[in-house]
């Protein structure tokens, strides 16, 4: 524990949330768009004047892939081959995840990418030191 | 933004080092990082006939510096450079580092700060230090050479969430290609083949290039007759990121490259005969690099868009392109935003050999970041490097017959900003 009083931080905040199954963003109150994950300030225009909201964690998946083995980072080596896709959040953000539910292979991957596009949901994937967001498509 | 330069800049000179591994490659092994730099410095400063004396600004360029380990380039280079006492500073924007600085070189000659400016870069991924030593290196591990380059990449939310280049840059960009177009996965997987026969035939006849092997005697050593069937193997080309393989990535390598620059009418009576960087363009993005069709970079969009309108050219006038290559699909997604290629015709001028030196639409001409290989901060110096030479009608055997009056090159510096340069005939 610090024995300073930390500061609050977005950062902290999103991934501590999502060890309690919450997905943190931003709103602007100036031109009403979504940021997530979140920062201090909007992307879309710049404003300082944003606030946090829970996203619902409603998605829609629109390509998915897979990574290699070993991952590029250490923290996914044991669920490397892992599936990665590229989603539109219900908000409107466009995010990149690990997808569950799809096996990384050439035939599962070729069976979802001839579905198009699909529901998913986010929920929190737990590796050894950190709590990620993931997307599960439903079967 | 005026979006001018108010005074005509070239560049008078170019040099650049093989490309390949520092412990391993003849013309490389052995070297120190140091004399892999000088090597590229002064064959761009001979080129332009001046030391590095002559020179009023230095700007060094390196992006990994955890294998490098010379952070504060511009003074722990400058006695290899005899660049001592000039202005200089160390600055990277990743795989755009040395067109970056370009840019930033032409802008302060513009302005009138500098006559003369020297760029370069260097890069080892590869190779790092080993241990304290000072000469001696050891190879990175695929592994640690992806944690130390993706230090570039979202710290805070993307690679400490599962962030992968393969799938980010090339497997879901080929997915929205295929859709978007109507185009099979097999029709795909043929036209990454064709792309890499392409750019491995310019490899083979680049001396300076990584892999000088094109991918037919590749295949063949490897004891296939039909190099289709050698691609479609998944021993020697398994699918990195579905359904892209991974001969359809970027090799990484060892390098440096340079370039000077300086006021058109200083050039005009330089040694070798100089090139005009006419306009240049840069917009960046964080993650995601694209909305929901992966086909669109928007930042692309905006660095073209301004480097177009600095340097006063549409894209017809385009003789010779290159676009960042590190993934194919996305090379040429990118050649058809600039308006090089036709929107989705992309792959079929592949197929058809279009994108040959001896094509209607050559592009990559020095093999690309697969064949010529990718030194991250190194690597934009040497398409400019290339494409100086092709407009100088000094390419050897992968000469453009009709010698390009204008080239465009396209770089993206993880991650990433995208970075266009326009050249012409002074």
């Amino acid at each position: 524990m610090l024995d300073t009083p930390a500061q609050p931080s977005a950062l902290r905040a999103y991934y501590e949330g999502l060890s309690k199954g919450v997905f943190q963003g931003i709103v602007c109150k100036g031109c009403g768009h979504h940021t997530f994950p979140p920062t201090g300030c909007c992307e879309h225009c710049g404003s300082w004047d944003v606030a946090p909201v829970n996203l619902s964690g409603e998605a829609t998946l629109l390509y998915a892939t897979h990574n290699i083995t070993p991952a590029c980072h250490p923290r996914f080596e044991k669920i490397a081959p892992y599936v990665y896709g590229h989603l539109r959040l219900k908000e409107g953000p466009i995010v990149q995840a690990i997808i569950l539910g799809v096996e990384a292979t050439p035939a599962a991957l070729r069976t979802l990418f001839e579905r198009g596009p699909v529901p998913a949901k986010a929920e929190t994937l737990r590796t050894e030191d950190l709590s990620v967001i993931a997307f599960r498509v439903a079967n | 933004m005026r979006n001018r330069l108010r005074e005509r800049v070239a560049i008078s000179g170019v040099g650049c080092s093989r490309f390949g591994d520092l412990l391993k490659t003849p013309e490389l092994a052995g070297l120190s990082i140091q004399e892999l730099t000088a090597r590229a410095v002064r064959e761009a400063l001979d080129d332009a006939g001046v030391t590095g004396q002559d020179v009023d600004a230095v700007f060094a360029g390196n992006a990994m510096v955890h294998s490098s380990q010379v952070p504060g380039t511009y003074s722990q280079l400058s006695k290899w450079t005899g660049t001592q006492f000039r202005a200089g500073v160390h600055f990277e924007a990743q795989c755009s580092t040395t067109n970056v600085g370009a840019s930033l070189a032409a802008a302060a000659i513009a302005a009138g700060v500098y006559d003369t400016v020297l760029v370069y870069g260097v890069e080892t991924t590869r190779t790092k230090v080993k241990g304290y030593s000072p000469y001696e290196r050891e190879p990175i591990s695929h592994q640690q050479t992806w944690l130390w380059t993706d230090m570039a990449v979202n710290q805070a939310y993307g690679v400490p969430q599962g962030y992968d280049i393969f799938s980010t840059y090339n497997g879901l960009v080929a997915l929205g290609y295929c859709r978007k177009y109507g185009l099979s996965i097999e029709d795909f997987d043929r036209s990454m083949f064709e792309l890499c026969r392409t750019r491995r035939l310019h490899g083979s006849m680049n001396p300076k290039a990584n892999i000088q092997e094109t991918l037919e005697a590749r295949a063949s050593r490897g004891g296939y007759s039909d190099a289709y069937d050698y691609w479609r193997s998944d021993e020697h080309n398994p699918f990195v990121a579905w359904p892209s393989r991974l001969l359809s990535l970027v090799t990484t390598a060892d390098g440096a490259s340079a370039m000077v620059l300086t006021r058109a009418e200083l050039a005009k009576s330089g040694k070798s005969q100089p090139v005009e960087l006419k306009g240049f363009g840069m917009s960046y993005s964080d993650l995601p690099w694209y909305g929901e069709d992966p086909t669109y970079w928007e930042f692309d969009r905006r660095a073209i868009d301004a480097a177009f309108d600095m340097a006063g050219i549409k894209p017809a006038d385009i003789d010779y392109l290159h676009t960042h290559d590190c993934s194919h699909i996305s090379g040429i997604c990118t050649a058809e935003t600039i308006g090089y290629l036709e929107a989705g015709k992309g792959l079929q001028a592949a197929r058809d050999g279009r994108l040959r030196f001896d094509g209607d639409r050559p592009m990559s001409t020095h093999g690309g970041r697969h064949a010529f290989g990718h030194a991250w901060g190194a690597s934009a110096g040497t398409d400019t490097y290339e494409a100086v030479l092709q407009m100088r009608g000094r390419a050897g055997a992968r000469q453009i017959a009709k010698v390009p009056e204008i080239s465009v090159i396209h770089t993206h510096g993880y991650a990433m900003i995208g970075t266009v340069i326009v050249l012409g005939a002074l």
